[in-house]
């Protein structure tokens, strides 16, 4: 080992779990190319056989052992190492910040104190406060006594949910205090020991944003939009980049939110930012100091290596060292700025240019040439006695991407890759909560114009004949034979639209329906915005042949190819 | 060369990160040997869609559809689906039954398609292990369900029912009586590609042991490592404990298991890697063959880990026509891939299960996969391994002791013990705690005595915290390799840090 050699050790995350997939191994090993083009010896430390990051090449040294603080610590002081970086293996990897750093192991990036900040309900609550930013009225709560106080003064319905849990663990939307008293126990129970955070619950659109920040600038690498509304966990979202249904100007101001708060907390490396828009004023609902899963597919759809970037500032580096700077990354230049091959130490870059938030936000142009539809994947069919409905508790095991030049093309491919079935032969049926009856009309509609049959149990059935679409009439399960459930035995049944009732998933009948659709592989979408995004798509697209096929690469390239429709705002 | 490489999608149950491991490694292996790679894979949250990893990359469906217009497009002269899980593979057998193959004059790399539906087909495979000599449990096919209903009353009980081409066993299970036979078989059924699925002789409570093998178009066989399952057939093998190398065989058994996995993979013809699943009874010599994976597997992701061998980037490059002899060992490097591993350390890998976020999901283990992910660990001992695998599991408990089942009455214990859950484990390590007799545990788990008798150790004094590094060393020191990839266990010396080269 040279004298002079600077060594970092990177943590992964572990199992892959529910919460905490992949995405976190494409983290880890980024930053250790990073670290090494940097001049830097990178040293891991992981236990999970599964991942690239502990394959044997791919850093200097891997150390195959647990990744908690004892191990963790061992590895540092026999590597002499300069620090750890803890940013990029998921909760696993950041939950150990404070501990190593208490052991006197340098953390490389954002401070411990300002991951703690992040964490910590009060003390981010207090520096919202302080900077004018809004977040949903709410507080952490101690005692079930507390949070049906706090309940009473936001009104309901409220967001209930432990704190420092990954992936939505023990978290429910409560629409009474008789819910809320009923589930209080199980969030409390899903960490123990820590207080549980009481928020009101706004179901407004939803949005996030990965940004990176040397301290100094903030880079926005891009925007994205759920599709789902809030309620419905950010990983079993979908997802759409640019965003179609959030004004330029709100992303403009959640840029100027993010940068303010990246900022504010001496971010050095990545901070994760999901809004909620109430009308149009985007609230803070969580602030992650680390990579989320949204960057793999951020970093490949806009062009920017984005865990290089962050790996730099995490050491000390500077985003203009690196030809990047303030503001949101538009991979097709607004009017007048010049394109640049941002790049750096990372050359060759993917041609872009950076917009200040503010002149983002006036214009109206297009920033890409490419819209891309994240979409998740469930395991249900492997778990018996599962819920398959959507809600804040993350349920998805994976996800995959839709890349097109349209978004109704990316839609469309997010949607199959996902296994959804896009055949038209086979019924669509239609279940809703009464909350949903309307929207369920006009997606009938749609679907009916598509050349789709639609079936509906007696309440559903009755809106959709009333709104004049044509629907056959299927028995609930008690009502007997045929009903519902033998439908979808008979195989018969191209897709199902069911949303449970707001804070009653475990209706009996409602719930049978969805175990079937598990048991006999039909897709299940369980929220009225999914069912929408389908529609949507399934009028655009019926043949694959008529959407684009270009690699990742010519999508992002400076000349699209002739056969590529024209630019997407 | 311009080769198309199928990647295995989003990750599910049965198919994770272990194939973005794979596949990145073979991407690199082809591009080293002058290959131009393509690669199509909808799941971005991987290395292997990276644009440095393949000369193109297409995030798109995996779907005929989509697959056949990359090719119309890029115009490959090969394709290889043997890392893309059954995904990977499951593509490429609708491709080529879709004539898409012939049409675009694609030439499938590595294992023939042949050799994958012999492996694949419950039926064509059984043919084979007979014409060879090697030995299958009873089983009947079923394409329908009156041919199920047919079967309610011959077969014998319990029963294990697998439907064919699907992942991670989706949709198995094992009938204990004619009616859940009906319930499970109807199901799998559904859930076939094929509408088929096997009805078998069930071998709970026997051993069971993986065998990963290797072959190249000469004909070279190596194994690269046995791995032992800790909780007996019944239990998936992505739901079990698995400890490798073996530990309970005889130097005859672990022999004859290896020759008849070798004589399989010859007798399928294999080029590239594939996962042998045997069962062993555990009071004679016999064994049947339970299942092959004509691919690189999860089984083998957790080879290449605990043995240091690069089972994909060997296979990729097998694929491409090159002999084990003449493919360095890029980890020791001064050996060549014909060189069976040798370890002098012990692996244990403790799957992940994802009943913290279902509460009220079915814990029970059986046939059909249900943990997430895994985790690994190298120790000297097998209880050094075990112990540091439960450690880094990030589950409640962060050893063997478990407040719940500390709690449980005998008879509940029992139960816990008897049936396989997520955590069987530490209800092993309870019963033993208590000073149940290995042979009473032995009887209930059907886990085998040496294992108990360590958990038993484990528990009784748990192994001492690491204090030295250790280097993996492949070669268990009969060659010089320096792979800087250690461990931590507790011995007075440690290896030191490997020089960077």
């Amino acid at each position: 080992m040279g004298a002079m050699e600077r060594t970092a050790v990177v943590l992964g995350s572990g199992p892959i779990r529910i919460g905490q997939g992949v995405e976190f191994d494409y983290g880890c090993v980024h930053c250790v190319y990073a670290l090494r083009a940097l001049g830097y010896r990178a040293v891991i430390v992981n236990n999970n056989p599964e991942t690239v990051s502990t394959d044997f090449d791919t850093g200097d040294a891997l150390y195959f052992e647990p990744v908690n603080a004892d191990s963790v610590e061992a590895v540092c002081r026999r590597e002499r190492a300069e620090g750890v970086i803890v940013q990029f293996g998921g909760q696993t990897a950041i939950n150990l910040a404070e501990e190593l750093h208490e052991r006197g192991i340098r953390i490389l990036g954002t401070s411990p104190d300002a991951i703690a900040l992040a964490e910590d309900r009060e003390r981010c609550d207090e520096m919202l406060g302080r900077l004018g930013i809004a977040r949903p009225q709410g507080r952490a709560v101690q005692g079930l006594e507390e949070a049906v106080a706090v309940a009473r003064q936001t009104g309901y319905p409220v967001l209930v949910r432990p704190s420092f849990v990954l992936g939505g663990r023990g978290m429910e939307i409560c629409e009474s205090e008789a819910h809320l008293r009923e589930f209080y126990s199980e969030a409390e129970g899903a960490n123990p020991g820590k207080p549980v955070l009481v928020d009101r619950y706004i179901r407004g659109l939803e949005a996030e944003l990965d940004v990176i920040s040397d301290g100094t600038d903030t880079l926005i690498p891009g925007v994205m939009e759920h599709i789902e509304r809030a309620g419905v966990h950010s990983g079993d979202s979908m997802t759409v980049y640019p965003p179609r249904g959030i004004s330029r100007a709100v992303q403009g101001e959640m840029a100027k939110i993010a940068s303010r708060l990246a900022t504010e907390m001496g971010v050095r490396g990545l901070l994760n930012v999901q809004f909620v828009l109430d009308g149009e004023t985007p609230m803070v609902l969580e602030v992650n100091p680390r990579a989320s899963r949204t960057v793999p597919y951020l970093s490949k759809v806009t062009g920017v290596p984005m865990v290089a970037l962050a790996t730099h500032a995490a050491i000390g580096g500077t985003l203009r060292e690196s030809g990047y700077g303030s503001g949101v990354w538009c991979p097709v230049p607004l009017p007048g700025d010049p394109a640049m091959n941002a790049g750096g130490v990372w050359a060759p870059g993917t041609p872009g240019a950076i917009a200040h938030p503010d002149r983002y936000a006036e214009s109206d142009d297009p920033i890409s040439r490419i819209y891309a539809v994240k979409a998740p994947v469930f395991s249900f069919q492997k778990l018996a006695r599962v819920e398959p409905a959507l809600g804040p508790e993350m349920k998805s095991t994976g996800e995959v991407l839709g890349l097109d030049s349209t978004y109704e093309a990316a839609l469309y491919k997010a949607l199959l890759a996902s296994g959804v079935s896009f055949r038209t032969q086979g019924q669509v049926i239609i279940t809703v909560n009464d909350a949903d009856k309307l929207e369920a009309v006009a997606i009938a509609r749609r679907l009916v114009a598509a050349g789709h049959t639609v079936g509906a149990t007696s309440g559903t059935r009755r809106a959709l004949v009333e709104a004049g679409v044509e629907c056959e009439l299927l028995n609930k399960v008690q009502e007997g034979s045929p009903n519902i459930r033998d439908r979808l035995y008979e195989g018969r049944v191209s897709l199902m639209i069911n949303t449970p009732k707001p804070g009653d998933q475990n209706t009996a009948d409602a719930r049978m329906i969805r175990s079937t659709c598990i048991g006999t592989g039909v897709a299940c979408v369980t929220s009225i915005d999914t069912a929408r995004a389908l529609a949507h798509a399934l009028e655009a697209y019926t043949d694959p042949t008529k959407t684009s096929c270009m690699s990742i690469t010519e999508y992002l390239a400076r000349k699209a190819p002739s056969s590529t429709p024209s630019l997407v705002t | 060369m311009k080769i198309l490489v199928i990647g295995s999608g989003p990750i599910v149950i049965g198919q994770a990160a272990e194939f973005d491991y794979a596949g990145t490694q073979a991407c690199r292996a082809l591009r080293e040997e002058g290959c131009e790679v393509v690669l199509i894979n909808s799941n971005p949250a991987t290395i292997m869609t990276d644009p440095e990893t393949a000369d193109a990359v297409y995030i798109e469906p995996l779907t005929v559809d989509f697959c056949e217009r990359v090719i119309a497009k890029e115009r490959p002269e090969g394709l290889l689906a043997t890392l893309g899980g059954q995904t990977g593979l499951n593509l490429a057998s609708q491709l080529a039954a879709a004539g898409v193959f012939e049409k675009y004059g694609v030439r499938l790399l590595g294992t023939k398609l042949e050799s994958i539906q012999m492996a694949e087909d419950r039926e064509l495979f059984r043919a084979l292990m007979r014409e060879i000599g090697e030995p299958v449990p009873e089983s009947w096919i079923v394409e329908s369900e009156s041919d199920l209903e047919a079967l309610l009353d011959t077969v014998p009980y319990p029963c294990i029912v697998r439907p064919a081409y699907t992942l991670g066993g989706t949709g198995g299970g094992v009938a204990y009586d004619r009616e859940a036979l009906w319930e499970i078989g109807r199901k799998g059924l559904k859930l076939s590609m094929r509408s088929q699925l096997m009805v078998e002789r069930s071998l709970l409570g026997w051993k069971e042991v993986e065998y990963e093998v290797m072959r190249d178009s000469a004909g070279t066989c190596i194994t690269v490592c046995n791995m032992e399952n800790l909780d007996p057939m019944g239990v998936h093998t992505g739901d079990s404990i698995v400890v490798a190398p073996s530990q309970t065989l005889t130097d005859i058994e672990y022999h004859m298991l290896r020759t008849a996995s070798l004589k399989i993979i010859r007798a399928l013809g294999i080029e590239g890697g594939c996962n042998v699943q045997l069962a062993v009874n555990p009071d004679s010599f016999d064994y049947y063959i339970i299942e092959v994976n004509p691919r690189v597997s999860r089984s083998s992701a957790l080879a290449s880990k605990a043995t240091g061998y690069p089972i994909a980037r060997v296979a990729a490059k097998i694929a491409l026509g090159m002999r084990l002899d003449e493919i360095p060992n890029s980890i020791t490097g001064t050996t060549k891939a014909s060189f069976e591993p040798s370890l002098d350390y012990c692996v244990v890998k403790i799957p992940r299960w994802p009943f913290d976020k279902f509460v009220s999901g079915d814990r029970t283990l059986g046939t059909q996969m249900k943990a997430t992910g895994e985790v690994m660990a190298i120790d000297r001992t097998f209880e050094g391994a075990l112990v540091k695998a439960v450690a880094g599991l990030e589950v409640r408990n962060k050893d063997l002791d478990d407040l719940g089942y500390r709690k449980a009455t005998e008879e509940e214990l029992a139960e816990f013990v008897r049936v396989p859950t997520d955590g069987r484990l530490w209800a092993l390590a309870e019963a033993l705690r208590r000073g149940w007799t290995i042979a009473e545990v032995n009887r209930l788990s059907k886990v085998d005595p040496w294992f108990l008798e360590k958990i038993k150790g484990a528990v009784q004094s748990p192994p001492p915290n690491p204090i030295a590094y250790k280097m993996v060393d492949t070669c268990a020191g009969e060659f010089d390799s320096r792979t800087p990839y250690y461990y931590a266990t507790c011995e007075a010396e440690s290896d030191m840090v490997a020089d960077p080269s």
